[in-house]
């Protein structure tokens, strides 16, 4: 069986946990420069691998294979969770709270650490054996973002 | 919560007892206070993280979670208390209550757990050192039940009461490193990469190192019936948590995320403890050392270090998944540090700290002038890292209380 959405879902599941240890790295100084910059990069890189999830890979799933409608919401939900913290760790970078902005990280790490591993041992395995032939499209356009 | 509680009630005796205590493993307040850390502390904890564990690790919820894990907390805290007194006061009714009550404890539980255990999915490493774990538990308390029959002079086991001290050994090492270690390295192959972002365990080392503590663990029981030496088994199966606590300290030491917290710091002294525990072993050093090494210095620093990440995170978790389905966005959740800052948490672990090497130097010179006023010293400081941690706990669940209040 081919594990080519697994694997490059995963692979920029791991992307994005070094941004938010680089956000973290960043703040050994309190340079708020750049923080700033390690928040951005973070949140632009969940951002774009949310998309890939909610406008292509999950429609596509829970269509041909309607099952998986309900983890795919919980998924979803966990992705609105992960946004409210985007706004929070924003806003900390704004009025420059540093134990506020370690706080954010902290809990956007660990929401981020079980959101992926029920992805990557559930969800991905799923649509690999659901969409076939098709997953090698997904996992292409997710190693080109 | 109530775990704390039992670890107090052992720093307590540390306090009272401090002349009798380190001096020998044998007298009866060292052997009250180890089983309340052992049993109320730790095994409580444990039992309550694997009813947690299950359904998130291995897609598994235990059946009927709520009511099982109440009357298995009720059983442990009573057949504890019964045990641990009938210890201390050499009475042989509480004795064989609290025999019977960890029985029945244990055999419900390992029913709930198996059966999950059983219908488990995926994380394969883990799920086999949950299973083990559990043997281990159920071997433990096989030979508990045995040490308490011996210890009231029952005719069936009296050929073993010339060999007492090695029945001991060998109750000990089933429960630490058949139980607790085996347990742990299971967790831990999931909880140390996720937590601080470090490589993966090896597959060798997942594939070989419970089978080895469990395989050496078979080994010294089959000696121990047969009439011969230990030492083979046990070497094995200690070797087996050596290289896993060496893995470990390299994983760490590799870890993405450049902050040094108090979990993280826990994890250290756990690990560093199970390998100087191993190695003291190894060179025939006493048992009181290897003992406050592997039950303070890893017993009471793992489950402290973990709940330090666990309470904070659930408490937020529960909060937000509130607020986004009640669509409350005029209520701000407050992030995990503000459940339990890290200031505190690492003061917590600065007392904590000075307990584990005022009782490690006691137990090491017992016969030093001092050593009485060390233990007493080290209870007392056990006492105080065990009751800020519960009253960091408190804090915690009152601030998630408040927050779910203005939620409803």
């Amino acid at each position: 069986m081919s594990s080519r959405i697994t694997d490059a879902f995963s692979q920029d599941h791991h992307r994005c946990d070094h941004r938010l240890a680089a956000a973290e790295s960043a703040a050994k100084d309190s340079d708020w420069a750049r923080m700033t910059g390690a928040a951005q990069d973070l949140v632009e890189a969940m951002e774009r691998h949310f998309e890939q999830e909610e406008s292509s890979l999950f429609p596509a799933l829970s269509e041909c294979f309607p099952a998986s409608a309900s983890p795919i919401e919980v998924m979803c939900s966990e992705h609105a969770q992960m946004r409210h913290l985007f706004e929070d760790l924003q806003e900390s970078v704004r009025g420059q709270d540093r134990s506020a902005y370690l706080g954010i990280l902290e809990t956007l790490h660990f929401l981020v650490q079980q959101h992926n591993y029920k992805e990557e041992s559930v969800l991905y395995p799923l649509a690999d054996r659901a969409l076939g032939a098709r997953a090698g499209d997904f996992a292409e356009r997710m190693a080109d973002v | 919560m109530a775990a704390p509680l039992f670890a107090l009630l052992a720093a307590l005796i540390l306090v009272l007892e401090g002349d009798q205590i380190l001096a020998t493993r044998w007298s009866p307040a060292t052997l009250a206070t180890i089983h309340l850390l052992a049993l109320g502390f730790l095994t409580q904890i444990m039992c309550g993280a694997l009813f947690q564990m299950l359904p998130v690790l291995a897609g598994s919820p235990v059946a009927r979670a709520l009511l099982v894990g109440r009357a298995t907390q009720i059983l442990l805290t009573l057949g504890t208390l019964f045990l641990c007194f009938g210890l201390y006061w050499g009475h042989q009714g509480l004795l064989v209550l609290g025999g019977l009550t960890l029985a029945v404890c244990v055999l419900l539980f390992g029913w709930a757990i198996g059966a999950a255990l059983r219908r488990a999915r995926g994380a394969q490493y883990t799920v086999m050192a949950m299973r083990f774990a559990l043997i281990g538990l159920f071997v433990t308390l096989a030979l508990g039940l045995f040490l308490i029959a011996g210890l009231l002079g029952a005719e069936s086991v009296r050929f073993a009461r010339s060999d007492f001290a090695r029945w001991v050994d060998l109750h000990l090492a089933w429960g630490l490193l058949g139980w607790v270690g085996v347990l742990v390295m299971g967790v831990a192959y999931q909880v140390v990469p996720m937590f601080h972002v470090t490589p993966g365990y090896p597959r060798w080392l997942m594939r070989s190192a419970v089978p080895a503590v469990v395989a050496g663990l078979l080994i010294a029981t089959l000696a121990m019936g047969l009439g011969m030496g230990v030492w083979a088994g046990f070497g094995l199966a200690l070797t087996g948590v050596l290289v896993f606590a060496l893995v470990t300290l390299d994983r760490q030491h590799r870890r993405e995320r450049p902050r040094v917290d108090a979990t993280l710091l826990y994890w250290w002294t756990a690990m560093t403890s199970a390998m100087l525990a191993a190695l003291l072993w190894a060179w025939g050093g006493r048992a009181e050392p290897i003992g406050v090494l592997a039950f303070v210095g890893v017993g009471i620093a793992l489950p402290s270090g973990m709940l330090f990440k666990i309470m904070p995170f659930l408490s937020w978790f529960h909060l937000q998944y509130r607020q986004l389905s009640g669509r409350r966005f005029d209520v701000r959740i407050p992030h995990m540090h503000a459940f339990i800052p890290e200031r505190s948490a690492l003061i917590q672990f600065g007392l904590y700290l000075v307990s584990l090497v005022l009782l490690l130097l006691a137990a090491i010179w017992p016969e030093l002038a001092f050593s009485v006023w060390l233990v007493r010293l080290g209870g007392l400081a056990t006492a105080g890292a065990i009751g800020f941690l519960w009253w960091l706990q408190l804090r915690c669940s009152a601030q998630y209380r408040s927050f779910s209040r203005r939620l409803a």
